[in-house]
């Protein structure tokens, strides 16, 4: 059964994908510091509001996985902000995330060669989240 | 070359070129196309030595708000702060960089600066801009970096012990002025490593995997140009005309890698340079055609048509025949120009070797590489072949 995405239902899956994923404490065991993702609204797409989702990660372990409000976002230590289009590319793999930032489909607040010596770690969760059975605002399931 | 069915990118490149001998005597009058009325021009002593800025601010005259000229080789987060603090204070509405990577990346982080406010240390991130940036002209005094038309910027944090990537589509030069007479004085290794690291983004942005053909149309006349015209360049460095193609040519490398990105001749020499200090065009003059051998069996169609670029495509050669020809005529190539050919020729260690293959499997630009590198011994391999 597909859960809405973007909901805490799916922060709590998505969550418990990762700590179920055999390789994920060992690829991601040198990164530390939370993330959270920026969704700008997109009424046509049946986002018409933006959504902030913030997500803790410390070395290989996961944290706080939660919905939550501008402020507690911006208090990440990497802030990441897209169109939900964009965002569903990433998910899909349509995009790569490295990729869209350098060409500005995707903006981050944070440091970038920190993210980029990680690159592992920022591909395994987003194999990850592919992997999470999800219904998006504008599918019509 | 065939490109998928399914092809898709963006080509981002809005920086106005002007071209000519003595055209930077012109940057008074292509001020006005930018809308400036008072420029602070940026600097290095050297270039000041050179006596490269005389020229430039006689031209601009009333319209100079003067000279920075406190940019190291690599900069810092606090000379740009310096910096953008010169020039509010003398009033200017644009920056002029008159140098090379390092004075470019400065006047990025300057006009950052003079339009957002604050210091670079506020300003950590990527693609954080929403609007155009006060604007930057380029007269570069090196053919190589590119970094006339790129939207990036790197520019070291000493206090906190790393170097910050800015990367802003708001923040590329809104024009450069490639004036030959201002790399005439190059002397002929900087001729040539300055060559090759335009050499290597050309390269680099053939065989790199987000590669199409609007890059790969510029990388190629890239190659041609350089493998003409770098050797009379080293050889004469007086001679004007060859001196403009090789800067058309680092200029249009730094459009094609800009778009298309750079792959492992650039994780290995950002690793090398860290560690050893090895200059990063030596680096990847001496990388680049081992590293082509590492990628053949990915990137033997991109480097077919180098080979073709550089007129050593013979009638009845597959791709496959091609590559190798191309991988050994850039061999032959930087022997011919003078680069040296091997790490150990630079100071460089084993150990030194060792480390730098392991931290080039965290650089960014190895995502990009045709070739997937799983371990650091690949790596390791590869720098031992160049020890």
């Amino acid at each position: 059964m597909p859960i809405k995405a973007m909901t805490q239902e799916w922060m709590d899956a998505y969550k418990a994908a990762i700590q179920a994923d055999p390789d994920y404490r060992n690829i991601a065991k040198d990164w530390e510091g939370s993330v959270a993702l920026v969704v700008n609204p997109d009424p046509s797409k049946n986002v018409p509001e933006p959504i902030y989702l913030f997500m803790d990660y410390w070395h290989g372990d996961v944290g706080e996985f939660v919905v939550c409000d501008k402020a507690k976002a911006e208090s990440a230590r990497f802030v990441m902000t897209g169109d939900y289009a964009r965002w569903k590319q990433v998910a899909f793999k349509e995009l790569d995330a490295t990729k869209a930032l350098l060409q500005g489909k995707l903006k981050m607040k944070g440091d970038l060669p920190y993210v980029v010596r990680n690159i592992k770690t920022v591909n395994k969760v987003i194999d990850i989240l592919g992997k999470v059975d999800t219904l998006w605002p504008d599918d019509h399931k | 070359m065939a490109y998928d069915s399914d092809l898709s990118f963006n080509y981002f490149g809005p920086t106005k070129i002007v071209f000519g001998v003595n055209a930077s005597r012109d940057a008074d009058i292509e001020m006005g196309a930018l809308g400036g009325s008072k420029a602070v021009v940026v600097t290095d002593k050297g270039i000041i030595k050179a006596g490269l800025v005389d020229g430039i601010t006689e031209c601009l005259g009333g319209k100079c708000a003067g000279v920075f000229s406190e940019v190291p080789q690599d900069t810092g987060v606090e000379v740009v702060d310096a910096a953008a603090e010169f020039a509010r204070k003398n009033g200017a509405d644009m920056v002029i960089s008159v140098g090379g990577g390092s004075v470019i990346d400065t006047a990025k982080g300057m006009c950052i600066l003079l339009t957002e406010g604050g210091t670079l240390r506020d300003f950590n991130g990527v693609q954080l801009l929403s609007r155009p940036q006060v604007p930057h002209m380029v007269i570069p005094t090196t053919a190589g970096t590119g970094s006339e038309v790129t939207n990036a910027a790197v520019i070291m944090d000493r206090e906190m012990g790393q170097k910050r990537l800015l990367v802003e589509n708001f923040n590329v030069p809104r024009m450069a002025i490639l004036d030959p007479k201002m790399t005439e004085k190059l002397p002929p290794l900087l001729t040539a490593s300055t060559g090759m690291d335009a050499m290597t983004h050309a390269v680099e942005a053939v065989h790199s995997i987000p590669h199409e053909p609007i890059t790969d149309g510029l990388a190629l006349h890239a190659i041609r140009l350089l493998y003409r015209y770098l050797p009379v360049c080293v050889e004469n460095g007086s001679d004007l005309h060859a001196r403009g193609q090789v800067q058309i040519a680092a200029t249009m490398a730094g459009w094609a890698f800009g778009n298309a990105m750079v792959g492992i001749v650039h994780a290995m020499a950002h690793s090398i340079g860290a560690i050893a200090h090895v200059p990063h065009g030596i680096a990847n003059g001496i990388l680049l055609a081992e590293s082509m051998e590492f990628n053949l069996e990915e990137a033997a169609d991109g480097y077919a048509m180098i080979a073709e670029a550089m007129g050593v495509r013979e009638k009845g050669m597959d791709d496959h025949d091609a590559a190798r020809a191309a991988i050994s005529a850039m061999r032959e190539f930087t022997l011919r120009i003078g680069h040296p050919q091997r790490f150990s020729e630079m100071g460089v260690s084993e150990q030194d070797i060792v480390k730098a293959a392991d931290l080039s499997l965290s650089d960014g630009s190895i995502v990009n590489n045709p070739r997937i590198v799983m371990d650091s011994s690949e790596v390791l391999d590869i720098f031992q072949k160049t020890f």
